[in-house]
């Protein structure tokens, strides 16, 4: 069993592998965009094509799930920048993971609940501020006694239940995968030798580009679910 | 087993949330002003000069249809103006040249006209030139006869004399 690699700092505890990863990704991210984004051109070139492509995809996405027009314009940027994040960091721990004298240093960060729940707790607060400039404190709050006055409970316990499917499903899915990745690859491959190092190679392989398209989907569940959340919130039901 | 997880739960890093949405916001930024911005920008252009081009198409569709439109009327019209032309000339030619052998007649006839009386004129002129001469020759013989008495030999040698003197 790995041990994280936590530290203090400023009265609050960080732990290095989130912090690695997430800020490698954001990188990553970050100067895939500029690279495809250098020349913008009214004809566009391969590149930008490729770009288009993917704002296209995920403003499908928010389309999709939110009905106010003035809220998928703000979401738009939200929805791709959150989708190319969350891909990026569910595929770092597939290739690459780094341990140091048995600390962890580089995986998925989303391997982690305490990233997912960042993520869902963004997406919570970001449909609090949604719905609140939508209708006013009082319309949103007026919002929990809809359709009736005694599902108030249930609505609340609502909000409460949102967040964690949200960020439990993505840590599940990624974490399971990555649990897969390294029982085969330090408990199985060396338990006879040579012979089950050869044999486990191509069910290493299969596992890594199934994870591969898990962290697709989970990515795309995330995007999704978190605009059907915001989507909610700004429409009168 | 137990203990460890217990471990885990006691050391929450919150820190990591807080750096975390730091991250995200950094990143949202900065692709907005790279990446995001520029290429919806430009989709939103695209869009726009699509719209455009499908509006102008559309009314230089119309415009072209229209300006054919007029192009046949007007070549329709100019085959009639060309037969109406054609025609107009051609009786105008007609007229023309009927007045042209009118007047030819009416000159030659004239201008006959004229030469006969100039021929009537000439003649009687001549009439009468000769008459007066002729008259002059009679008074000159007869002068000439009372003058002297001639002989019949003189007479005729007067004559022919005379006659000479005529024909010079």
């Amino acid at each position: 069993m790995e041990k994280p690699f936590v530290f203090e700092f400023l009265g609050l505890k960080f732990d290095l592998v989130g912090i690695i990863g997430s800020t490698l990704m954001a990188l990553v991210v970050l100067f895939i965009c500029i690279w495809l984004s250098r020349k913008v051109e009214m004809r566009p070139n391969k590149k930008q094509n490729v770009l288009e492509y993917l704002l296209d995809f995920t403003d499908g996405i928010v389309r999709d799930n939110v009905e106010d027009v003035d809220a998928q314009k703000h979401l738009s940027l939200y929805a791709f920048v959150l989708f190319l994040f969350i891909w990026f960091m569910n595929q770092l721990g597939l290739f690459l993971e780094v341990k140091v004298d048995d600390f962890m240093i580089i995986k998925s960060p989303t391997a982690d609940p305490v990233t997912t729940m960042s993520f869902a707790m963004m997406t919570l607060l970001l449909s609090f501020t949604f719905g609140i400039q939508k209708f006013g404190t009082g319309g949103y709050l007026k919002n929990y006694l809809a359709p009736v006055w005694f599902l108030l409970p249930v609505n609340i316990i609502e909000e409460f239940t949102n967040f964690l499917t949200l960020s439990l499903r993505l840590y599940g899915n990624i974490y399971a995968g990555e649990v897969l990745l390294t029982l085969i690859g330090n408990r199985l491959a060396p338990s006879l030798g040579i012979s089950t190092m050869v044999l486990t190679a191509p069910l290493a392989m299969i596992w890594q580009g199934f994870s591969v398209f898990i962290g697709s989907i989970q990515a795309y569940v995330f995007v999704t679910l978190s605009m059907v959340y915001i989507g909610k919130k700004v429409t009168k039901e | 087993m137990t203990l460890n997880v217990l471990f885990a739960a006691s050391d929450l890093y919150l820190g990591n949330t807080i750096w975390y949405l730091i991250t995200f916001a950094f990143l949202l930024l900065l692709i907005k002003r790279y990446a995001w911005g520029p290429v919806s920008e430009m989709m939103e252009k695209r869009r726009q000069k699509v719209i455009n081009d499908l509006d102008s198409a559309a009314s230089e569709r119309k415009r072209a249809e229209t300006l054919a439109n007029e192009r046949e009327a007007a070549l329709k019209n100019s085959r009639q103006e060309a037969t109406k032309i054609l025609s107009d000339a051609k009786d105008n030619a007609q007229k023309t040249s009927t007045e042209i052998v009118a007047g030819a007649n009416s000159e030659a006839a004239s201008i006959r006209q004229k030469a006969e009386e100039d021929a009537k004129q000439a003649k009687a002129k001549a009439l009468e030139d000769a008459r007066q001469q002729v008259a002059d020759i009679s008074v000159a013989i007869a002068e000439k006869v009372i003058a002297k008495n001639l002989s019949a030999e003189d007479q005729k040698d007067l004559v022919d004399q005379f006659i000479k003197g005529l024909n010079d």
